[in-house]
């Protein structure tokens, strides 16, 4: 080790790059034509597909909001009617959470990111990956054709019984959609699992990996464990509305409210689905952008799979007003309160990781700071809504509405864009213009609280959720929240521009831009084909002392000089 | 020890939501509406405490948080390596213990909170409440029913009897923090008590009921008004509800009874021609109003269960046919709407078999008769003719105590029982 000179970034790819244009040969030019992407068994071009997926229904998603907000914008009829109202506000729900929020980062960042990080050539399963990804888009076609075939106003939560007696056409083929995205999602996390197993490099133990793969390992295990729940749930739906089973009907024998408990089985541990892997984004922007060692390691990765655990067992938190015993609603709540704590242990050691750091300020950290604003108000609001008694007065008011924005939104989503921005120079070799995606950052952070904090007192004055009208008293938070929304979409509107942009005009990205320690920043930006010709050998990945700045590269180097005592002290640290 | 503390809490809580009760409505603030029943203080206590716990964490957090940013800021791009400490576990411990302590205290201070929220007192005063899509039905214990407004008994505990005709609703009253779902096929339970009356006579003055669970096209406009009365006129109120409609001399029910009860209706049925879930009892599709399609027969008909492939009424009504009169099809869609539909809209609506009698009808079928009286909204435009009607019902209320004053005497212990 100590013999070899500082190497070039590409020497460990084995693609030298050439006079400092970029390397020849790379994962996007290794093939060409349309059928070498949908039938790659590349776990970077996989992962590209699903990137483009997920933005074009985050853009159709975000679309639907803006109709919805718009009709809010002041008391009585805007533009739309109720019924359409309330179609938009279904679709934007299951698209942003079935289509967007749940296969964003494990799918999209993950399959790209995943196995670099290991140092491997894939994923255990190419194949299977693959077909994840042609489920997805066979589950998302299913939706546009709900839509096609007269919608569906369900609430993106189905709840029976009227979602076996609406009678609008598209209810059938969305639960069919799910249903398959929910296979997707099983695969992805099963080939997860298995490649954090048996593809870690030499040197990689478990407590060495990026914080980022034990989020997705935890999330993988949410994966496989809940979705066949929703499956079979779905499925007792659609059996229900074409057979009259009497399964959730109480007019023959069934009973209402144990959808309620088979949905929220799934759909409170898929909220972990959403999170998880946003929180290990953001430990990971923490320590690179801040050139720190991560504090509190093991803290961070145990809090992980605790939170995959509790968040099996809390479920009955949504159903405190549904007529569910007096004695279970106690049992969740308290159990509910449980998940806060690892959850605020992680946001604890991310401060503590900015302690005495070199922390820059790039467009990545700032949405990893605005994630820790966001998530802090996201996580202290949900201490209400665990509180039995005031969960009775906000239960089902805009204030649930404004919870949940800022975790899914406010935390997942903007986990999701900064990682998008941490790994966007290494997925396409291209940088973005960084005053353009500072001010991009900002409107979408102004625009997001605008928006969101507002319904919070929307919500606590007593407006409920899903109502397509309001008293004269509500309009005032209305207006703010519609306003908000706007400049939001101004902020992504931006952003969509300057990332498009950098594609075609942004500067040659260096290996390494951030000065990342972890093995992904190795390799040469694109990655070629192979990722890595030679297994890398992996030193702890939260040791910046080792990284230095070089001008001839335009980015960070790693003096392996320095290496090899460094990574036994700082490793035996925890 | 917890437990001690936790008592300890739980006694402060409780003392300070005692004390906070005394008065019978808490101003509004920025947070919360008015607390308009004896359960809201302890609610918003709870509230107001997490809020001053959280602003505190919050604060800590973000103060923290850019104070590092700007003290720690890299200059240039190079690394300022200063190896700081990794890990720490006094300090870790000393942050997992202080929030788990905290929110253990929160956990209790809700749970007891939700007990006394949700156990009614023994001597509660039932009301039964039957929910569909969309309108909700109130009924007293001595037969009164309402459709329009909840009216309660100030100072006494009212607990609410509740069920679903069709899908899940839920009863949300803001000014009392209280909220329960409605699910076909159980009963489900409330109660509340409230000492902030309202002024019978100020319509103005009462505050607002939400159904808060997603039902369906017109979810957001199943609102009605809750008022509390004191026990005078709460006693009024109710005698005066059950027997409402036999107090409306025959020649004025139209436009008496029929405003009132198009409030059930109101919600899918507008009077301007604009369809809603239903067709509009005003001119649409240029065959003029509801009364004129029906006896016309002009009014187009698409499927339906008793359907036989006619395309217009007048394939259904008139002698032999289906229905004999257009009073026997409007009777008869009001009680089976599934059996003929109009061209363009679903079985979407729910039968008021039960709920409306044949006066009820009658009043209902005058108001379509009468359709140019009234204005958009549904009140009659003749107000000489309304204080006339009025005149008269006083005079028959009079008329009607005075028989029962000897006889019935039973039935007002019935009525408060």
């Amino acid at each position: 080790m100590t013999t070899i000179d500082t190497p070039r970034a590409g020497d460990i790819a084995g693609n030298p790059p050439v006079g400092g244009t970029g390397p020849v040969d790379n994962y996007l030019t290794w093939t060409k034509g349309a059928l070498s992407w949908i039938f790659t068994l590349d776990h970077k071009r996989i992962g590209v597909m699903y990137l483009t997926g997920v933005l074009v229904s985050f853009l159709v998603g975000g679309l639907f909001a803006l109709i919805v907000r718009t009709e809010l914008i002041a008391p009585g009829k805007t533009f739309i009617e109720p019924e359409t109202y309330n179609m938009f506000f279904t679709l934007h729900g299951a698209v942003m959470v079935f289509l967007v929020i749940i296969p964003s980062i494990p799918a999209s960042l993950g399959n790209f990111v995943l196995p670099v990080m290991l140092g491997a050539k894939d994923v255990a399963f190419p194949r299977l990956n693959l077909f994840s990804f042609h489920l997805w888009m066979i589950g998302a076609l299913f939706t546009v054709l709900a839509l096609l075939l007269g919608g569906f106003d369900t609430g993106w939560t189905f709840y029976t019984p009227y979602s076996t007696k609406t009678d609008m056409g598209g209810v059938v083929p969305v639960l069919f959609g799910v249903f398959i995205l929910g296979f997707s999602s099983i695969f992805t996390g099963l080939n997860f699992i298995v490649t954090v197993h048996k593809m870690r490099p030499p040197g990689m133990t478990w407590f060495r990996m990026p914080l980022f793969l034990w989020a997705i390992y935890a999330t993988a295990l949410i994966q496989i464990l809940a979705t066949p729940v929703l499956a079979i749930t779905l499925m007792l739906v659609g059996l229900e509305r074409a057979f009259q089973i009497g399964i959730f009907d109480a007019a023959m024998g069934g009973d209402p409210v144990l959808f309620q408990h088979f949905f929220w089985f799934y759909s409170h541990p898929a909220v972990y689905i959403m999170i998880l892997p946003a929180m290990g984004i953001i430990s990971d922007l923490i320590a690179v952008h801040s050139h720190r060692h991560i504090f509190g390691y093991s803290f961070i990765a145990y809090s992980s799979v605790a939170i995959a655990i509790f968040s099996f067992l809390v479920w009955g938190h949504h159903m405190f007003t549904s007529g569910q015993s007096a004695l279970l609603n106690t049992i969740f709540s308290a159990i509910t309160f449980s998940v806060a704590v690892p959850s605020a242990i992680k946001v604890f050691n991310w401060l503590a990781t900015l302690y005495k750091g070199s922390i820059a300020l790039n467009t990545p950290m700032l949405y990893a700071l605005g994630f820790i604003f966001l998530f802090t108000i996201g996580g202290l609001t949900g201490i209400y809504l665990g509180t039995l008694n005031v969960d009775v007065h906000l239960h089902d008011t805009y204030f649930v509405v404004a919870h949940f924005h800022y975790v899914m939104m406010g935390s997942a989503l903007i986990g999701f864009i900064g990682g998008l921005h941490h790994w966007w120079p290494k997925m396409f070799g291209r940088m973005y213009n960084e005053t353009a995606g500072r001010i991009g950052f900002v409107l979408v952070f102004i625009g997001f609280n605008v928006t969101f904090f507002t319904q919070f007192m929307l919500g606590s004055q007593g407006m409920p959720r899903r109502y397509y009208d309001y008293k004269p008293e509500f309009e005032i938070y209305h207006l703010i929240s519609t306003i908000g929304s706007y400049i939001m979409a101004a902020g992504f509107f931006l952003t969509a521009i300057y990332l498009l942009h950098s594609l075609f005009r942004g500067a040659r990205a260096p290996a390494n831009p951030w000065g990342g320690r972890s093995l992904e920043w190795q390799c040469t930006s694109p990655p070629p084909h192979d990722n890595f010709k030679v297994t890398p050998s992996v030193g702890d990945c939260y040791d910046f002392s080792v990284v230095r700045w070089s001008e001839e590269e335009h980015g960070y180097v790693i003096d392996r000089s320095k290496e090899t005592d460094s990574s036994s002290g700082e490793g035996s640290g925890h | 020890m917890t437990g001690l503390l936790l008592s300890g809490f739980d006694l402060v809580t409780s003392l300070l939501a005692t004390t906070a009760g005394a008065g019978a409505v808490t101003p509004a603030n920025f947070w919360m509406p008015e607390g308009a029943s004896i359960q809201a203080p302890r609610v918003d206590f709870a509230f107001d405490l997490i809020n001053w716990i959280n602003y505190v964490f919050f604060a800590l957090i973000v103060i923290v948080m850019v104070w590092f940013c700007i003290r720690y800021r890299q200059r240039g791009k190079n690394v300022e390596f200063a190896p700081g400490p990794i890990h720490n576990t006094t300090l870790e411990v000393t942050w997992t213990v202080i929030p788990t302590l905290i929110l253990i205290g929160i956990f209790f201070m809700g749970f007891t909170g939700y007990l006394d929220l949700y156990t009614p007192p023994k001597n509660s005063y039932d009301i039964k409440v039957t929910a569909q899509q969309w309108s909700w039905e109130f009924e007293y214990p001595n037969g009164a029913k309402s459709t329009d407004e909840l009216v309660v008994p100030a100072g006494r505990p009212v607990r609410l009897v509740m069920r679903s005709k069709d899908v899940l609703h839920s009863l949300f009253i803001p000014d009392f923090r209280v909220k329960q779902d409605l699910v076909p096929g159980r009963y489900t339970y409330l109660w509340f008590e409230s000492n902030a009356i309202n002024d019978p006579d100020d319509p103005s003055d009462f505050r607002w009921l939400f159904c808060t669970e997603y039902c369906g096209k017109s979810h957001w406009n199943m609102n009605v008004q809750v008022k509390v009365f004191d026990d005078e006129a709460f006693e009024t109120w109710t005698k005066d509800q059950a027997r409402w409609l036999d107090m409306i001399d025959d020649q004025d029910l139209y436009f008496m009874a029929g405003p009132k009860l198009y409030a059930r209706c109101v919600t899918c049925h507008s009077l301007d021609g604009s369809d809603g879930s239903g067709p509009s009892w005003g001119p649409r599709g240029g065959l003029g109003d509801l009364w004129a399609r029906v006896t016309n027969g002009t009014g187009k008909v698409d499927g339906g269960r008793k359907s036989d492939g006619g395309k217009t009424l007048a394939d259904y009504i008139g002698n032999g046919k289906l229905y004999g009169t257009a009073e026997d099809y409007i009777r008869n869609s009001i009680y089976d709407p599934g059996a003929l539909l109009v061209s363009g809209f679903g079985n979407q609506m729910p039968t008021f078999e039960g709920q409306l009698n044949d006066r009820a009808i009658d009043a209902l079928i005058g108001m379509m008769q009468h359709l140019d009286e009234f204005n958009a909204d549904g009140t009659f435009k003749d107000q000489e003719r309304v204080n006339a009607a009025l005149a008269r019902i006083e005079a028959n209320k009079a008329a009607a105590s005075q028989a029962s004053m000897g006889v019935t005497e039973p039935a007002e212990t019935e009525t408060s029982d």
